[in-house]
C-alpha cells in the first residue's frame, strides 16, 4: 500500500545549525529527550538506498495514533537516532511485527504500564550489523544495539503518536523506552535459537518484539540445574504481576554460565520451560482482593473457580515461557516480567 | 469509535487521567467529536459500591450527552 499526501513526511526549512535544529525538535517534541541526527534529505536517501522498497509504502499503521509507517518516516527516525543504513531493514520488520493483533501495540503504547518494546535480532544479520549479544549486551557501548532501540522507540513515539504524558499514559515509564535491544548468543547456545523455535532456518534473520516491563537481574551461583530453576521460578513469584493477573509470557535472558548448567543436566528447552511454569505457581491468596477480582475476570475460562488456594500459573501453558540465550561471563540470568496482554511477535528480516 | 463509525451513536467514558488520551485517540481516528463522559481518577482502585455511586451519579449526563450528539447529527 502506498501513503496518501497525509501520510507523507512534511520538509521543513531551518538554519544549518544543528544546535538550533535540536531546538526544533525539543520544541516541537520530535525527539525522546536526547539529541538527534538531523534527518536531511541527504542522510534519509542515503539510509533509503539500503532497502528495495519504495519510500512511499506502508508498513503499518502504528497505534494508538494509528500514523502511516512508510518507509520514508521509518528511515527519518532511523537517521534521528544516529542508525547506519544497514540497520534499516530491522527496523522496518519490527514496526510489521509491532503492528500484528497479537501484540496489542493499542495497549502497549497507551497504559500507565512501564512496558518498552524490546528487539532481539537473530540470525546472520545480528553478526553483521555487530548487535551486541555478549557481555552488557541489554546495556550501553553497542552502536547497533543502542540505535536500533532508540529508533524503534521514536517511531513508537513520532509516527504512533504516543507522546509521554498525552497518549503515552505511562505511570513512570522504564529506561528501556529510550531502548531496548540486543541479539542472542547463537554461538554457546545449549539449545535452538530463538527463531528457529519459531519457525524460521538458522540462516534467516529475524527480529522479534516483545513487550517488556523491565528487567530484573538473577545473580545466583547455583551449581545445579534443580537448584538453578528452583531460585528462578521464586524470582518470578510476585504478587503485583500483571502476568499472573492475565496469564503472560514471561521471557529469560539466560546467562551462558547458567545456560551451561541446564545443558550439563541434559534438559531441552521445554523441560526448563515445563519446570520455571511448575515451580513458579501462586497461591491466589497472595494477590490482592483487588487483583484476585482482576485474575478472576481474567483466568476463570482457563482456569475454572478460583479459591484462595489455587495455584495460580504465571502462563497459560510452559510453552509460553520463553528463553533466548545472550550475555557474557558471569553467575547472571535476567527475568523480563512481560505486559501479559501481549504476545512476541518474530519477522523475518528482508535484506 | 467503531461502533459511532457503523452510524449507531456512541460514547466514551474515561477517568480524567485518560481524557487527554481519549479526546488524542478520537482526532488521531478521524472522529474528534466523539463524546467522551469524564469520571473521576482514580478508579481501578475503587471497590464495586463507589464504582455503581460513580455510574448512578454520571448516568444522566451520558445519556444526555448521547441525546444531544444525536441531536447534533440529525439537524
Amino acid at each position: 500500500m502506498s501513503a496518501n499526501s497525509l501520510d507523507r513526511a512534511a520538509h521543513f526549512e531551518c538554519a544549518d545549525d544543528v544546535e538550533a535544529i535540536n531546538r526544533l525538535y525539543r520544541e516541537r517534541r520530535w525527539s525522546d529527550g536526547l539529541p538527534i541526527i538531523p534527518p536531511t534529505a541527504e542522510r534519509v536517501a542515503r539510509m533509503l538506498a539500503a532497502v528495495r522498497i519504495p519510500p512511499q509504502t506502508v508498513i503499518a499503521r502504528v497505534a494508538p495514533g494509528f500514523g502511516a509507517a512508510t518507509v520514508e518516516r521509518i528511515a527519518i527516525n532511523a537517521v534521528m537516532a544516529g542508525c547506519e543504513p544497514a540497520y534499516l531493514p530491522v527496523l522496518i520488520a519490527a514496526t510489521a511485527a509491532m503492528a500484528e493483533s497479537s501484540f496489542n501495540l493499542q495497549a502497549i503504547q497507551a497504559t500507565t504500564n512501564p512496558v518498552a518494546v524490546w528487539l532481539i535480532v537473530n540470525g546472520p544479520i545480528a553478526q553483521q550489523l555487530e548487535i551486541n549479544a555478549g557481555f552488557n549486551c541489554i546495556g550501553q557501548g553497542a552502536w547497533a544495539n543502542a540505535t536500533l532501540g532508540r529508533a524503534l522507540h521514536l517511531i513508537l513515539q513520532n509516527i504512533g503518536g504516543a507522546l509521554p504524558g498525552e497518549m503515552d499514559r505511562a505511570t513512570h515509564g522504564q529506561p528501556a523506552k529510550y531502548t531496548f535491544c540486543c541479539a542472542e548468543n547463537e554461538v554457546n547456545h545449549p539449545w535452538q535459537p530463538l527463531h528457529v523455535e519459531r519457525g524460521f532456518s538458522a540462516t534467516e534473520s529475524t527480529v522479534t518484539v516483545v513487550g517488556a516491563e523491565g528487567t530484573l537481574n538473577m545473580n545466583t551461583h547455583a551449581k545445579s540445574a534443580s537448584e538453578l530453576l528452583r531460585v528462578i521460578a521464586q524470582t518470578m513469584i510476585h504478587p503485583t504481576s500483571n502476568e499472573y493477573v492475565h496469564g503472560g509470557e514471561p521471557w529469560f535472558i539466560v546467562g551462558t554460565e547458567h545456560a551451561e548448567i541446564l545443558k550439563q543436566a541434559g534438559m531441552d528447552k521445554a523441560q526448563v520451560k515445563q519446570a520455571l511454569w511448575e515451580q513458579s505457581k501462586m497461591p491466589v491468596r497472595d494477590l490482592s482482593v483487588h487483583e484476585i477480582e482482576r485474575a478472576r475476570a481474567s483466568r476463570t475460562v482457563e482456569l475454572g473457580p478460583l479459591s484462595p488456594d489455587t495455584l495460580l500459573p504465571i502462563a497459560t501453558t510452559p510453552d509460553d515461557i520463553q528463553l533466548i540465550v545472550a550475555g557474557g561471563a558471569g553467575t547472571h540470568s535476567v527475568y523480563v516480567p512481560c505486559f501479559g496482554n501481549s504476545r512476541a511477535v518474530t519477522r523475518r528480516i528482508e535484506t | 469509535m467503531e461502533v459511532s463509525k457503523q452510524g449507531t451513536q456512541a460514547l466514551t467514558v474515561c477517568s480524567t487521567a485518560f481524557q487527554t488520551l481519549g479526546r488524542a485517540q478520537a482526532r488521531a481516528l478521524g472522529n474528534p467529536e466523539l463524546p467522551i463522559a469524564v469520571i473521576p481518577h482514580p478508579f481501578g482502585s475503587r471497590d464495586r459500591i463507589q464504582v455503581r455511586a460513580i455510574a448512578e451519579q454520571c448516568a444522566a449526563d451520558i445519556v444526555r450527552q448521547c441525546v444531544h450528539a444525536q441531536a447534533g447529527a440529525s439537524a
